[in-house]
Parts: C-alpha cells; sequence; structure tokens
C-alpha cells in the first residue's frame, strides 16, 4: 500500500512539473462547458419550453453536472499506457515489484484529485458569472448511489482505457488512432457528455443502457439529479457492476495475452 | 558451484509483419499483412555461476539483448528452459524482480521532469527497502558514481552522463544480486565510460553480485569480462576465457622482424601481408597455419637478425567477433 502511495505523491508532482499544460487543458474544459452551455441556454430561451422532457433549470444542471462527473471519470492518466508499450517504457515498470496495472490506477486517482480540486474551483467560477438555476440533491440515498455510479464509472472506464490501450502489443502503430476512436468518439457520445442520452430515440436508448457507456457520465448525473431512483437505480447499478467485472476480467486476459506477444521492441 | 543463471536451449521466435514500402505497399500490408517468423534465439544453452561477470559480444542483431530480455522476465520464450536464482523469470514474482536488475543504456526509467532523488524515494518504496539500508546503499552508489551534486537537479536538465550514472543508481538501490547490463556505455565521452566500468568492476567485486554484460565497447569487454560468451545470429558460438578467444578466432599471426640491412619489400609481399616497414623493423601477417613455414622461409631467404611470432591484437579478434565474421570462422 505504501508504494502506492509514493506512485500518488510523485505523479502528483509529475502534474505540476507540467503547470501551463494544465492549466491550458483545465481552460479549454471551461470552454466546453461554456460553449455547450449557451447552446443549451439558447435552444430553452423560452422559460416556458420543455423539450424531451428538459426545461431550462434541468438541462443546466446537465451541464454543469458534466463538468464535475467528467473530470472525476473521464481524466485518466492511463491514457498514456499505449505511447508506453509502443516506445517500450513499459519495460522499466514490469521489471518492478509493482503491480502495473495499480500503478496506473493510482496515477489515474491522482489525475483525478488534481483534476477536481480544479474542476471545483471552476464550477464556483461559472457559477457566480453564469448564475445558472441548480438543482442541490439532499436525498442521502441519492447522494449514496450517485457516489457509487461514480466508482464503479471509474472503474469500467479504466478498464476501457486499459483494454484499448493494449493494441500496440500487436500493433504498434495502431495505438493513438485506437485511442482516438474509443474515448474521443464513442465515450464523448455515447456516455451522455455532450447531450442527455435520454433525448435519443426510446430503442436506441434501450440498446444503449446495455452497453456500458451511458454508465461513465449520464448515470450517475441522472442518479444525482434524482431522476434516476428506486428499482431503475438498483437495476443500473447492477448493469454497471456487471460490465465492471466482465470487462475487468476481459482487460486481464487480453493483458497476459500482450505480454506474451510483446516483443519489447523500441530499443 | 552454486548457479545463479541456467539456460537450457532457449528459443525465441518474433513474428513480425512484412512491410511493403509506398503509399501502395502500406494498403496491401493493411488489408492482407504478411506475416513472417524471425527466429531470434535459437537454441542457446549456458550457464553462470554466483559472483561471476560475463561479457555477451556480437554483432547488432546477434540476440544479446532478447538475451537479457528473457531472462529478466520481459520477453514470453518461444521454447526451453530459463532458470535465475531458481526461479522462472516470466513469473516475475516479486522476490525475484527484487534481487535482479535490468540497466539498458537506451531506456531511461528516471522521472524526466523531477529530479533524480523523487525517483530513488519512489524505488526505496516499489522494492520495499528499509530506511536504513536505503541511506547506506544511496550513500554508497552516489559517492561511487560521484553524484551527490546532481541529485536535486531535474533529469532533463543534465547531460547523457550525468544521467546514466544516476540511472545506475536508481536500478542498484535494491542491491540487486544479478544485474544485466545492455550497453551501459553508450553514447557517452571516454571519462564516464571509465567511471562506469571502474564502479561495474567494484560493485561485482563488493557484492559478489552476477552480472551479465552487453557492449559495442571494446574496452568494456576487456577491462571487465574474464569469461566471455560470443553470440552470433540467434547462436552462441564461443563461450570462454577471453585469452581463449584469440586461439579460437584469430585468423592470423603476426612476425615481427629485424632487418640486418635493407631489401626490396616487394620480395616479402610473397611470405606474407607487410603491415609496416620502418627499417629495420618489419611487421608482416601471415595465416596461422602458414606461421611456421613463413618464418623458416624468412630466416633461410632474408638477412634476419631477430624474428618473433605472436598474436593478433584482442582488439582485432573483438572487432571481428563484432563484425559478424567470427561465425564463419567457428564452422571451419
Amino acid at each position: 500500500m505504501k508504494k502506492y502511495l509514493s506512485v500518488f505523491k510523485i505523479s502528483f508532482a509529475q502534474e505540476f512539473a507540467y503547470r501551463l499544460n494544465f492549466i491550458m487543458w483545465r481552460v479549454r474544459n471551461v470552454m466546453q462547458i461554456i460553449l455547450v452551455f449557451f447552446l443549451w441556454d439558447t435552444v430553452f430561451s423560452n422559460p416556458g419550453r420543455v423539450l424531451f422532457g428538459y426545461d431550462r433549470a434541468k438541462i443546466l444542471t446537465y451541464v454543469f453536472g458534466i463538468m464535475i462527473v467528467k473530470s472525476l471519470v473521464l481524466s485518466a492518466r492511463a491514457a498514456d499506457v499505449a505511447g508506453d508499450i509502443y516506445r517500450g517504457d513499459i519495460m522499466n515498470h514490469l521489471l518492478k515489484p509493482m503491480s502495473y496495472f495499480k500503478f496506473w490506477f493510482t496515477r489515474d486517482i491522482s489525475s483525478k484529485a488534481l483534476n477536481l480540486l480544479f474542476a471545483v474551483g471552476e464550477f464556483a467560477f461559472l457559477f457566480i458569472i453564469l448564475r445558472p438555476p441548480f438543482f442541490l440533491q439532499t436525498d442521502l440515498l441519492a447522494l449514496f448511489g450517485f457516489f457509487l455510479s461514480i466508482a464503479l464509472a471509474i472503474f469500467i472506464y479504466f478498464n476501457l482505457l486499459f483494454m484499448t490501450s493494449s493494441i500496440p502489443f500487436w500493433a504498434p502503430e495502431l495505438g493513438w488512432g485506437s485511442h482516438f476512436l474509443i474515448t474521443a468518439i464513442v465515450i464523448e457520445f455515447l456516455s451522455g457528455s455532450l447531450f442527455p442520452i435520454d433525448i435519443l430515440p426510446l430503442t436506441i436508448q434501450k440498446i444503449l443502457f446495455i452497453s456500458p457507456f451511458p454508465y461513465l457520465i449520464f448515470f450517475p448525473i441522472q442518479v444525482y439529479l434524482g431522476r434516476i431512483s428506486g428499482s431503475v437505480l438498483l437495476g443500473g447499478l447492477a448493469i454497471s457492476l456487471f460490465w465492471a467485472i466482465t470487462l475487468w476480467l476481459v482487460m486481464n486476459f487480453i493483458w497476459n495475452k500482450g505480454l506474451r506477444a510483446y516483443q519489447a521492441s523500441g530499443r | 558451484m552454486d548457479k545463479a543463471i541456467l539456460v537450457d536451449h532457449l528459443v525465441k521466435n518474433f513474428e513480425v509483419t512484412e512491410k511493403t514500402p509506398g503509399l501502395m505497399g502500406a494498403f496491401s500490408t493493411l488489408l492482407s499483412p504478411k506475416k513472417k517468423v524471425v527466429r531470434a534465439l535459437k537454441d542457446i544453452s549456458f550457464s553462470v555461476s554466483k559472483g561471476e561477470l560475463v561479457g555477451f559480444i556480437g554483432p547488432n542483431g546477434a540476440g544479446k539483448t532478447t538475451t537479457l530480455k528473457v531472462l529478466s522476465g520481459l520477453l514470453y520464450p518461444t521454447a526451453g528452459i530459463t532458470q535465475v536464482l531458481g526461479f522462472d523469470p516470466w513469473e516475475r514474482r516479486p522476490e525475484y524482480l527484487k534481487r535482479i536488475s535490468l540497466v539498458m543504456g537506451q531506456k531511461n526509467q528516471l522521472w524526466w521532469d523531477l529530479p533524480a532523488i523523487e525517483t530513488f524515494e519512489l524505488n526505496r518504496a516499489i522494492y520495499e527497502i528499509p530506511k536504513k539500508v536505503y541511506k547506506e546503499s544511496l550513500d554508497e552508489l552516489v559517492t561511487l558514481l560521484e553524484v551527490e551534486k546532481l541529485l536535486n537537479i531535474q533529469v532533463r536538465r543534465l547531460s547523457l552522463g550525468q544521467r546514466m550514472r544516476l540511472e545506475l543508481v536508481a536500478a542498484l538501490l535494491h542491491q540487486p544480486e544479478i544485474l544485466f547490463l545492455d550497453e551501459p556505455t553508450i553514447g557517452l565521452d571516454l571519462v564516464a565510460q571509465e567511471k562506469i566500468r571502474n564502479f561495474i568492476y567494484d560493485y561485482n567485486r563488493k557484492h559478489s553480485a552476477t552480472i551479465l554484460l552487453t557492449s559495442h565497447n571494446m574496452d568494456d569487454v576487456i577491462d571487465l569480462a574474464r569469461r566471455v560468451i560470443v553470440i552470433d545470429d540467434g547462436r552462441i558460438i564461443f563461450d570462454g576465457i577471453l585469452d581463449e578467444l584469440i586461439a579460437r578466432f584469430a585468423k592470423e599471426k603476426i612476425i615481427k622482424l629485424t632487418l640486418t640491412k635493407e631489401i626490396d619489400t616487394k620480395e616479402l609481399e610473397k611470405i606474407g601481408k607487410v603491415k609496416s616497414i620502418q627499417f629495420p623493423e618489419v611487421i608482416l601477417r601471415v595465416p596461422r597455419s602458414a606461421a611456421a613455414v613463413a618464418a623458416s622461409e624468412l630466416l633461410q631467404s632474408f638477412p634476419v637478425g631477430d624474428l618473433t611470432i605472436e598474436e593478433e591484437d584482442i582488439e582485432d579478434v573483438i572487432r571481428v567477433v563484432f563484425r559478424g565474421e567470427a561465425k564463419k570462422l567457428s564452422r571451419k
């Protein structure tokens, strides 16, 4: 355990080595939120308008929810794993008496901690300048469900990242492309980080809710907003848990195969 | 004697996709990849005793680094048995990893943007080194490698030679019993090379550590290794004492003459290759098998005052090995 505490510390120090980079990344996030905010603000400019079951207050809360949940779930250092394999740097880690997964999971947690710290600051800042109507959840059960779904989402995303990152074991040059496809397109689109998923046609929604993606962003926010509760909440958590375990097993299987195929090239 | 490393009929194949050049080639590779099996190690066997320092030499792509990677658990062997300190390296058990270290001259483990001391502290935690041992170990390494002043400087600001020495510190903090060194002096200037070599020598002595070293640097091999293993094209073609290497691979002998009067050097060319003439000294190279005949002919037909027959320089022999010409010779 002490090992990983040290990894956490050095990881934190490393993030600070690129302060400017980090700040630019956060600025990008803020800009994105402002853009999405004004998009929906315009759509709902008529205060009485209700679209897809969302009124102005709810959709704007959703937008702000995305900011916090995204910085918790989708900010992950493990995105560097593909490059680690491609460059051969993974060798340094494999040589050490330490779990490679736990190493990156710890780095993820440290990155999330830092991102969350900033997200809270930005949240306050945007809240003050935009003054959106915001919904504060006070039901303890809903809050508990929210944190549980976040924890599962973090783990699911970690496994998804590690699975796509293992491609360079077999095809070193595909690393970046596949990662882009998975994170930037599939996850951004299907997780609900651009728009709430329940505005989609019902059949598509049904299919999506069997997949792990909505449980990354959309589901936790809905739980927070109290739009999902009771048996639907339990069902969602069960599917989430199912995916967390399944993806963990699949990821381990792929990694064991990958390490055997690994050629440890790259100087 | 206790065997630290045992390698028995080790085979390692790589599957590679052949690439056809050009844009069309890239497409055809994508659609129907041609797989080719590269046989990196073709059935090699050797063993190393505890405390031995063995040099691995051979031309580029011979399989030296592949061997080290299999032994340190990075590569999964296609066939054969490898055992290091009684462990199967591939399992990468923590108890095993705590007792070995692999240093690659071209790979760094130090965190690029942080001072080296941060990486050392991290390694202390990862290897679970007790505080007291860590302090002693660090003090010793820092003094031996003369890096006291570099510990708190961001790694990316250091020179290659400084970084390499710090890499060694990071790799040795846990006092490994087995050390795999892959080209430890690559790209370093002569002074830095010397420092690293002296250090390896001392470490081997002090900790009776078993060391396997690959290098393209002649001096590394000559200064450090008593025993060498020559590997070429995935096979071991020599395994023995450095001096024996000459007897095995030297193609020629050197005949040194002192002439009593000046003669036409063309006549000498008939006997052997003239390497240098600085009257009255002449140096000739003759094939090993013809050395005795050549010597008697020289004594009979030339005004020779003195004559000695010598072995080729070790450097020349190793050069032959690095050029990959040793393989031809060993088949004879």
